[in-house]
């Protein structure tokens, strides 16, 4: 018998219960697939660092003497548990052509070596170690293929002192080090015969090779310390450092992490919404059944058994849809990063295990009225006819507008639980998109200009320069290069002014402990021209200013006085400011101009600053970036938006997974509307036959039906454009203050955040609700006569 | 007098499991304007399906309708949409209403949608107002649905189906689902309206309803089996009653 009625029923109620069994699917697909991203982008870079063997501190030596610099550190140094050393050479975009010699472009100094010497893992597309590179092929890691147009299968040509191969391009290979957006640097993994050709040449052998050793220890302040005694230190930086150079990366992980929580809660919503919908719908069979005697205990366990036997079909399709709609959306990430779980089927079979155990729940605590209700009231569909408050909330005759519009507006004041459900899962889906539109305008605007340096018109990067003064520079011979291409410049019609920021790497002591950090000084500029969050700008050599990753690290707060060790002049420098900078994860200390640096210490120089001093506008400077890139043949002439852009490299990421959250943003508001209307329809189906029975045309009906969920769609897009600002503050902030800029002013591009993406989810609503509306015009007036 | 409808060979069919039920077979009667008629006959014998194809609510498998000189059975959904809200009115056994709105909105939302006057929504509103004094519902104006009696809801369906001031009025069982109080109450009304000169079709099982109305029909299979002109209202209810009664007998009632 019992089950006799639960057949029929799932019979009967056809169009319900489908509208049911695919929410729960949908559920499924998104809290399953939610679950193990959220898995897997919390253990990303861990799960990917332990799977390339990079172990727990990573230093890379360049310059003249940089093979053996680390040998006696190594041997001393009793934190070091184990130690592998790779042999790479250092080289620059000039070094590597097309096969028909166009020049290819690199952010940073390339790392050539070979397969079969490298101490870590690479990986393939497809997250298989790359082993065997044969004779003259090469693997390419980071973007530096796709930047460049160059494809698999492809020859380029490699030319670095008088050495001439041409490679195969065999494919793009992930790199756990180098690879993230921060390090930005390309590696050639050739075959081993191809490097010993390299090696062969004198002039790389001296110049140009160098070292990447991966220690293994327990005591990184130990190994950080023990590092104050080595020189040619281009890299050095822990597992954690390492880590945080994803972070650009992981930005985008997060988003998905954001996204499938976004997902789980949009679809525990729904669920809530069509399990109290349905058994709503249920209560008059409920009254009948307890008027002919059957107890609470066994009608409760009749409709608990009819959705856990929905939920269990459902979770299990939505559970096999959850595993490649869960990939799809790490796709994104994974183009750069190995990602993933070794338990992602338990993963998501916990997630739609969860489902099941909601819905049943969910089942249970809606039932929990037959108790209460006598079975007359559950036979009046739960109302007791007690109600003293109206329950329409607007006046026909008050109303400005047509009846459509009016009977939306009621239906949705009256019932706004019902409504809340639409309102609540697409804020959700609209305010997360927002979010990453904020995201990107920050991130393609100068805002973020100060967190690098000063804003200047215009930058150029040179990576070949920058080598040549880590190899052999030194200050005089980088401000005489300054004042040439100032000359230069201002013959070419082009007054300006030339700076350049450079990087030394200085052992530093605050009350007893030592530290090597990264110091950064301007040439041609001077202290006060840049940005301070706090304090007061340095005055003098004896004067520095901090960032507040410095002063965590170090306990130094203003006032407190930090020895610097400038090779041979240990000076007492007092912190008088604290400022934020996106160089070094924000781990660096900036000097006066007057501080005596020597390019013995330096580790990179970024781009020249081109600051022109006759006020040109801004379509003038656009020109002269042009006249700039031809006259000295550099491609990587930028404006400071450009400039931001290139140093942050996360914004064509975040703009593909804005397309993809468009996408799925879409998507959701499709179903939810599709499912939404046909319940509503299914709900309404007397009220839409005797609307017609009195002489409403159909057109009519679908105005109210479109209009309602218009609204709704209205409210939810209003609500996500209000709220996208603080939310993205919320939730942006802490990411760029990882990266040192805990102080962001966003720009927000109100086009896109009042219009066009409102815009697009509203048109989608009411397109779809439209399109799924016309569905009424099956329910004829006579159909009066028919129901229940 | 002149017909407000007038059937002509009007069949209805259905096709359920590949098998053709003729439910109404060439149904031809006239209603002229003004008159007040009941069609009675046993269950599943096609009374409201007649009335529903009579009113353009469903499709006629074939023969004619003219309402008001037009056949109905050539128009469209819009058209005949168009004819339900401004010509005609309509009661249903299960007295439907918007679930949302107040009874007076309900009762002024055919008009609101209606373009056939050019009142304000105040004046319409109005007019709902002196509907529902009239048949001694004002009281229950601002209620909502579910907290009225049958018989009030089914007066206030009235009120609703009398708002734009139809032609003729359609009653599918009108007095179906109420008691013997409120099913003398609702019936006192429509013929009220029908002495201030509203044609009204109704379909009932109820002799005493029948009674009431100045001829009845009664159908047996999709047929047309007889037809019953009702006395003079000289004639005493109980009497009226008695006739009707006898007449049916005779049909087999």
């Amino acid at each position: 018998m019992f089950f006799r009625i639960l057949k029929r029923d799932l019979k009967r109620k056809k169009t319900m219960n489908m509208i049911l069994f695919l929410f729960i699917v949908l559920a499924t697909m998104f809290v399953a697939s939610g679950i193990n991203n959220v898995v897997t982008v919390m253990n990303g870079t861990d799960y990917y660092l332990d799977k390339a063997g990079v172990g727990d501190f990573v230093i890379a030596t360049m310059g003249n003497h940089a093979v053996g610099a680390l040998d006696e550190m190594l041997k001393t140094e009793p934190a070091v548990l184990d130690y592998r050393i790779e042999c790479v050479v250092y080289g620059s975009q000039e070094n590597v052509t097309t096969k028909d010699g166009l020049e290819l472009e690199s952010k940073n100094s390339l790392f050539i070596q070979s397969e079969k010497s490298s101490q870590i893992t690479f990986f393939d597309k497809e997250n298989q170690p790359v082993t065997d590179v044969e004779k003259g092929h090469v693997y390419v890691t980071g973007n530096f293929l796709e930047k460049n147009g160059l494809k698999e299968g492809e020859t380029l040509c490699l030319n670095h002192s008088g050495v001439k191969m041409s490679l195969i391009i065999d494919g793009m290979a992930k790199d756990a080090l180098l690879g993230s957006e921060f390090m930005g640097n390309t590696r050639f993994i050739l075959n081993e015969e191809d490097m010993q050709v390299l090696l062969d040449n004198e002039e790389i052998y001296q110049h140009y090779r160098g070292e990447v050793c991966y220690i293994d220890t327990d005591d990184i302040g130990a190994i950080s310390s023990a590092m104050t005694e080595v020189s040619n230190v281009a890299f050095e930086g822990s597992r954690s450092l390492i880590k945080m150079c994803y972070v650009m990366d992981m930005i985008v992980a997060f988003l998905m992490l954001i996204l499938s929580i976004c997902l789980i809660i949009v679809s525990f919503v729904v669920l809530k919404f069509s399990i109290t919908f349905t058994i709503a719908e249920e209560f008059r069979e409920i009254g009948v059944m307890k008027a002919i005697g059957l107890s609470n205990g066994k009608i409760r366990r009749l409709y608990i058994v009819k959705y856990l036997m929905m939920a269990l079909a459902g979770a299990s399709l939505g559970f096999l849809a959850s595993i490649p709609f869960g990939r799809m959306l790490l796709r994104a990430v994974s183009e750069k990063m190995v990602l993933g779980n070794d338990n992602e089927a338990l993963f998501n079979f916990l997630g739609a295990l969860l489902v099941v155990f909601v819905i049943v729940l969910f089942a249970y605590l809606c039932t929990g009225k037959v108790k209460k209700s006598s079975p007359v009231d559950a036979i009046r569909s739960g109302q007791t006819g007690e109600r003293y408050k109206n329950k329409s909330v607007l006046r026909i005759h008050k109303f400005p507008a047509g009846n459509g519009l009016f009977m939306a507006c009621n239906d949705i004041l009256s019932s706004p639980k019902r409504f809340v459900t639409i309102i609540v899962s697409f804020s959700i889906c609209t305010l997360f998109a927002l979010l990453l539109v904020n995201t990107i305008t920050t991130i393609k605007s100068p805002s973020l200009i100060h967190a690098f340096g000063t804003e200047s018109h215009l930058y150029m990067t040179n990576v070949s320069d920058v080598m040549s003064f880590i190899g052999a520079g030194s200050k005089e011979n980088v401000e005489k290069r300054l004042e040439d291409m100032a000359k230069e410049l201002t013959e070419e019609g082009m007054p300006a002014e030339l700076c350049i920021e450079v990087q030394y790497k200085y052992p530093v002591t605050f009350e007893g402990n030592a530290y090597v950090f990264t110091c950064q000084q301007g040439l041609g500029t001077s202290a006060s021209d840049y940005v301070y969050t706090e304090g007061t700008v340095p005055q003098n050599k004896y004067e520095i200013a901090i960032t507040p990753q410095i002063a965590e690290i170090t306990g130094a707060d203003i006032g407190d006085t930090i020895i610097v060790h400038f090779g041979g002049e240990d000076l007492e420098c007092m912190v008088t400011a604290f400022f934020q900078t996106m160089n070094q994860l924000g781990e660096e200390i900036r000097l006066h101009e007057d501080a005596p640096t020597d390019f013995a210490f330096i580790a990179s120089a970024m781009s020249y600053q081109i600051n022109f001093t006759d006020a040109p506008t801004e379509k003038e400077i656009e020109i002269r970036k042009e006249r700039v890139k031809d006259l000295y043949d550099n491609d990587k002439v930028m404006n400071a938006t450009e400039y931001c852009i290139d140093c942050t490299g996360v914004a064509d990421t975040l703009e593909s997974v804005r397309l993809l959250l468009l996408g799925i943003t879409m998507v959701v508001v499709l179903l939810v509307t599709v499912l939404m209307e046909r319940s509503f329809i299914a709900d309404e189906k007397s009220q839409i036959a005797i609307l017609k029975a009195i002489g409403f045309k159909d057109g009519a009906v679908i105005r109210w039906h479109v209009y309602r969920l218009g609204l709704a769609a209205l409210a939810a897009v209003i609500l996500a454009a209000v709220l996208s600002l603080p939310m993205t503050k919320l939730c942006i902030t802490p990411i760029f203050g990882m990266m040192g800029a805990a102080d962001v002013n966003y720009r927000i591009d109100f086009v896109q955040v009042f219009l066009l993406y409102p815009g697009a989810v509203l048109l989608m609503t009411v397109l779809v609700s439209w399109v799924t509306a016309l569905y009424t015009k099956t329910i004829k007036s006579s159909d009066t006569a028919n129901i229940e | 007098m002149a017909a407000m409808l007038e059937v002509k060979d009007l069949c209805k069919t259905y096709v359920v499991n590949k098998r053709q039920n003729n439910i109404l077979k060439n149904v031809n009667f006239t209603v002229e304007k003004g008159e007040m008629v009941a069609v009675m006959g046993p269950s599943g014998s096609g009374k409201s399906t007649l009335l529903y194809a009579v009113s353009g609510m469903d499709g006629a498998t074939g023969g004619k309708v003219l309402f008001d000189g037009r056949d109905i059975t050539k128009l469209g959904g819009n058209e005949l949409a168009a004819i339900r809200l401004d010509e005609m009115g309509f009661i249903f056994q299960q007295m439907y209403m918007m679930k949302h709105l107040t009874i007076l909105d309900n009762i002024v939302l055919p008009a609101v949608e209606s373009k056939k006057t050019k009142e304000s929504r105040k004046e319409k509103t109005k007019r709902g107002e002196e509907l529902m004094r009239k048949l001694g519902i004002i009281e229950v104006a601002d209620n909502d649905i579910n907290e009225v009696s049958g018989g009030q809801l089914q007066r206030a369906c009235i009120c609703r189906s009398m708002i734009n001031k139809p032609k003729v009025l359609f009653a599918d069982e009108p007095t179906g689902a109420l008691n013997r109080t409120s099913s003398n109450e609702v019936m006192e009304e429509l013929v009220k309206l029908n002495k201030e000169g509203t044609t009204i079709m109704m379909v009932t099982h109820d002799a005493k309803v029948a009674a009431k109305c100045s001829r009845v029909l009664y159908i047996v299979d999709g047929n047309i089996k007889g037809e019953y002109k009702s006395p003079s209202e000289e004639v005493q209810e109980k009497d009226r009653e008695r006739l009707l009664n006898n007449w049916l007998m005779e049909l087999g009632w």
